[in-house]
């Protein structure tokens, strides 16, 4: 390979790109006057959008005195931050002649809620406030009460003279102080209606404001100072302000999303006319028989879409930019923050590069530009999650975060645009590795369709669903081929989605075991069972059923001992990154618990799931996937599959862990059964030491005293924590190694060769003359 | 030059079973020399010629491209073939001179070399009216000599065109097979693949008759009518087909008659066999060669 002809090609590309019309009006003009346009229209319409006013209907506020809530038909502009918010409530005072304009029946205006439900309903008014009828009233009794109180004392305080020490005498007796049980005002609105919720909230906040100063006027009444029911004031002050991150909030959100969406979709369209549009328009064919390496030709062609890409993505960034600083740069609170937005320069690369190599790697696959344009919104909503969750959830830059790929890029460049690049900077490196590993697996991959002769040869093949069913039946083999076992992983998943809704929906109750084993049955059993009697004709085969040798069944039974201490501690690592929902932590904690009769628990979580799991992710779906790739690749991918199959994180990622053991295992020993049994007797061990420990941490020193032996061994081995049993740093090396060493006894002389090979085509003849 | 011995293609068949694209091709083309692969569609031709220019690979067998092994030399055998197709199209917004130009310079040449070279080229086959025309503006025939000078820009020894002629109007055609001979001419070694029997007449020093990916028979026009005993190349090429279809039809199965002549190094006359023998190509005697 070349550097001159990845040049060459890459040149030419990118210069017969810039001569499309069409490209050249997406990528530079549309966004350079998209967003003006935008900012206008923005503007125009916001003149005609203003705020409408609220209609409240008053029930009741004919006798209402002291502070005075109305003044002028309408609210008190003292009571108002801004005097002019007063005129965003409008009120209509009921009397009885409006009764009938109204539709109300007038003696049951004043207490009746039923009433003010009517009201709102007819859409009338917004919202219904209701004084109950003894309201005013009471409220001023109140205050007399509290007057004469006040007054009493005083009186008893004056009469009682003062004390030795020169002070007022203490208070004998308790005053009492007959409070009038008071109505309370009500709000009625639906929050059906977006005006009325406007209103209550508009509403709520006038007669917040009004009961403070009718306590002020409380507390005056009876000679005391207002200020004692509001002692002080909370004075805020916003940092931002003087570093000029403003803005940063709201940006630091917005251009994250947007620069990904942006670097995507310039990326696409580009790939897509590069690949598969010069298949259609038969070019593709004499390129291909030129000197130009596929790899060469894959690398100028994401050249040149990385151009594109980039420069859309910095075109509209740009423009969105400028359109904001001058649209809304006078409302201090959405200035964009100035310099620390090119943070978003060197984070480009990266991104752009990611899609890029995605979107080329899609559109290689693609067999017409049509077929290729449909696979964009998939992608779209692929990524879309990734992207918008960190920031609509609050999610925190943490080593966990940086490891998932684009949400991480996201996470980072968010902190970076707030301002917190000294905290950032370490995260860069598990951002750059996940990236980066994503580009490189998105080339292989872009090059392994170029090498495809069936994607760049062969046209769209009409379907005929019937028919490719019957042969898929009739032409089954000794074992499913590739394409079925990713089937029936999937049908995997699916049915555990659906179960999970299921359960969710309808509420099942069941206890734990009984849900594992349904779980178990629905799940695992059911479709593979299917699809290896419909599809397959050698179930022992396809399973892998033959007797293992004595050395594998041993093998794998220590290596599952010896493999403890590494679990454990990728287990507690896997929490430390990835923190359990505490909710989550005490239900899964609590169902360890249980020690009263344990065999239950095994049968349910070792044993079956050892036989139903490994019969289908290392019989049916790694024999498969072994027709069609290296039997590397499909123990990777199984794992992969086998991980997603559990529903909690958590347990996905330990599990993806266990299913590269067990796949290798499978690989080594030629047989299901050792795996089976590794299976179950990792279950087990993990199940039975969290059980113990979980009795353990409550009655050590009883237990200690009763088995000072076997705690002694226990001590040797690792520690308790919070977390758990923790192995030590050095049983944990000891044994992997230890495990290491095994598996390799285990390694049976003979190469490793799939089962079931000799259904393949006939192998290329080696002639040499 | 060009060497296939047999050469086997498979594809899996969407409805079900595998297609047998080719079953045992074997042929051999000389420098100087015109070699004709003729059939009807789906005989296999534009699948023998994609495993010639490494654009496919064989599933059996083996092709030696100018001494390098397709397979394995795949860059080796690509450096020294011109490919033309119907399928190889010219790039809508190039000119003709650029894109003349791109391949060059992917072949391995400089511009400074190219530009003497390509100079010759577009006056030999007249194309300076068309030097800045893009390709999107360029009639059919414009299109086809540009796809000429791209395939002759890096003077390879062996040719590979697939069915060049098609969809071109009489006079064009006539040029481009002129071109052609005035190739073979210089000496390069030319595999062209037909349906039309007039340009096998005019065209071709020896012929290959395939039909469902197996040669009927090959040998040059002259040994064919003398071996039918029949002056019209059109009527053996139609009588070969129909009967190899029937004998297909008849049993169920695979069964092509395979008289065929075989050109050994060395030798200026082939050998012909007798119809009816069906020897064997797989047998050993092939590789005596």
């Amino acid at each position: 390979m070349t550097g001159r002809n990845v040049r060459i090609i890459f040149e030419r590309e990118i210069r017969d790109q810039l001569r499309d019309r069409r490209t050249l009006m997406m990528v530079a003009v549309l966004p350079v006057l998209l967003y003006p346009l935008m900012g206008l229209s923005f503007f125009q319409i916001s003149q005609v959008m203003r705020p409408k006013p609220s209609r409240i209907l008053v029930l009741g506020a004919q006798e209402l005195g002291d502070p005075p809530l109305f003044e002028e038909g309408r609210f008190a502009a003292h009571l108002f931050r801004n005097p002019e918010e007063a005129r965003q409530l409008e009120l209509e005072f009921y009397t009885p002649e409006k009764a009938a304009a109204l539709g109300i029946a007038p003696e049951k205006a004043d207490d009746d809620p039923a009433v003010a439900e009517t009201v709102l309903r007819t859409r009338a008014f917004d919202a219904v406030l209701l004084f109950p009828p003894q309201f005013a009233r009471r409220l001023e009794t109140f205050r007399e009460e509290v007057r004469r109180a006040i007054e009493r004392l005083r009186l008893e305080r004056s009469a009682e003279g003062e004390g030795p020490s020169g002070e007022p005498p203490l208070l004998g007796g308790a005053v009492a102080l007959i409070v009038p049980e008071i109505p309370n005002p009500q709000i009625f609105y639906s929050t059906a209606n977006e005006r009325s919720t406007e209103a209550f909230r508009r509403l709520n906040d006038v007669l917040m404001q009004w009961r403070e100063h009718v306590g002020a006027a409380n507390l005056s009444a009876g000679g005391l100072p207002p200020q004692a029911a509001k002692p002080f004031r909370v004075l805020e002050s916003d940092v931002a302000e003087d570093s000029g991150f403003r803005g940063a909030a709201l940006w630091s959100k917005i251009m994250p999303i947007l620069l990904v969406v942006w670097a995507l979709t310039g990326a696409f369209y580009p790939a897509v006319d590069l690949c598969a549009g010069e298949k259609e328009r038969g070019t593709l064919e004499t390129l291909l028989s030129s000197p130009a390496e596929r790899v060469e030709v894959v690398l100028g062609k994401l050249g040149a879409v990385m151009v594109f890409s980039m420069a859309t993505a910095v075109l509209n960034l740009i423009s969105m930019g400028l359109t904001g600083w001058l649209a809304l740069g006078h409302l201090p609170m959405f200035a964009p923050p100035p310099w620390s937005v090119l943070w978003l320069i060197p984070a480009l690369i990266p991104t752009s590069a990611v899609f890029s190599s995605l979107a080329l790697g899609i559109a290689a696959f693609a067999r017409s530009t049509k077929e290729g344009q449909y696979y964009l919104l998939p992608l779209l909503f692929l990524t879309l999650p990734l992207v918008g969750l960190p920031v609509a959830r609050g999610l925190e830059l943490t080593l966990g975060t940086s490891l998932v790929p684009i949400t991480g890029l996201v996470l980072l460049l968010k902190a970076l645009i707030e301002g917190e690049a000294a905290q950032a900077w370490p995260f860069v490196f598990p951002v750059a590795a996940v990236t980066l590993g994503g580009c490189y697996y998105a080339i292989r991959w872009a090059v392994l369709q170029f090498n495809n002769e069936q994607v760049l040869f062969r046209d769209a093949d009409r379907f005929d669903l019937r028919l490719w069913l019957r042969r898929l039946f009739r032409e089954r083999r000794d074992v499913p081929s590739p394409a079925l076992a990713a089937a029936c992983g999937l049908l995997i998943l699916f049915v555990r989605f659906g179960l999970t809704h299921v359960f969710a929906r309808w509420q099942i109750q069941a206890d734990l075991i009984r849900l594992a084993v349904i779980t178990q049955l629905a799940v695992i059993v059911a479709p593979v069972l299917l699809m290896t009697l419909l599809f397959a004709r050698s179930v022992t085969r396809t399973w892998q059923l033959h007797t293992p040798s004595w050395r594998g069944m041993a093998g794998a039974i220590l290596l599952a001992f010896l493999l403890q201490p590494a679990a454990t501690l990728l287990q507690q690592t896997v929490t430390r990154l990835y923190p359990l929902d505490p909710l989550l932590r005490e239900y899964l904690l609590g169902m360890t618990g249980e020690l009263s009769n344990p065999w239950p628990i095994f049968l349910a979580f070792a044993l079956l799931p050892a036989v139903c799991e490994e019969t289908a992710f290392r019989g049916f779906i790694l024999t498969g996937l072994r027709q069609g790739v290296s039997s590397r690749n499909a123990v990777v991918f199984s794992a992969i599959l086998f991980g997603l199959s559990h529903t909690i994180l958590q347990q996905s990622i330990t599990a993806f862990a266990a299913g590269l053991v067990l796949g290798t295992i499978a690989l080594v020993t030629r047989s299901l059964w050792p795996c089976i049994a590794f299976h179950a007797v990792h279950n087990s061990l993990t199940l039975g030491t969290g059980m113990l420990a979980a009795v353990l941490t409550q009655d050590w020193g009883r237990y200690e005293s009763m088995r000072p032996g076997v705690t002694a061994i226990v001590r040797r081995l690792g520690s308790f924590s919070e977390d758990g049993f923790a192995y030590h740093p050095a049983v944990t090396v000891l044994s992997l190694l230890a495990a290491g060493w095994v598996l390799l006894w285990m390694y049976a002389p003979s190469h490793l060769r799939a089962p079931g090979d000799s259904d393949t085509e006939p192998p290329l003849e080696d002639e040499d003359e | 030059m060009v060497k296939t011995k047999n050469l086997t293609k498979y594809y899996d068949d969407p409805r079900g079973g595998t297609v047998r694209a080719l079953d045992g091709i074997d042929f051999e083309a000389r420098p100087g020399e015109i070699f004709g692969l003729l059939g009807p569609n789906g005989a296999g031709k534009t699948t023998t010629l994609r495993i010639l220019s490494t654009l496919l690979r064989p599933s059996g067998g083996r092709a030696v491209v100018a001494g390098f092994d397709c397979l394995r030399q795949p860059a080796q055998v690509r450096r020294n073939i011109g490919f033309m197709s119907v399928n190889t199209a010219v790039y809508d917004r190039m000119t003709a001179w650029e894109m003349v130009e791109y391949f060059g310079l992917l072949y391995g040449w400089t511009r400074e070399q190219l530009r003497p070279r390509m100079e010759h080229l577009f006056d030999r086959l007249k194309m300076n009216e068309i030097r800045d025309v893009p390709g999107g503006r360029m009639s059919t025939g414009m299109k086809q000599k540009v796809s000429i000078a791209r395939a002759l820009v890096h003077d390879p020894p062996v040719l590979i065109f697939d069915e060049p002629t098609s969809g071109l109007d009489v006079l064009v055609a006539r040029n481009l097979l002129q071109t052609i001979r005035e190739l073979r001419d210089q000496g390069k070694c030319i595999i062209f693949s037909t349906h039309i029997m007039r340009e096998v007449e005019k065209l071709c020093d020896r012929v290959a008759i395939l039909c469902r990916g197996r040669i009927l028979t090959q040998g040059t026009p002259d040994e064919l009518r003398r071996h039918f005993g029949e002056d019209d190349l059109e009527e053996i090429f139609f009588r070969l087909i129909t009967e190899a279809e029937l004998v297909r039809n008849g049993d169920g199965r695979e069964q092509g008659e395979r008289p065929h002549s075989h050109r050994r190094r060395g030798e200026t006359e082939g050998t012909v066999e007798a119809p009816g023998a069906a020897p064997n190509p797989r047998t050993k005697e092939m590789r005596k060669s």
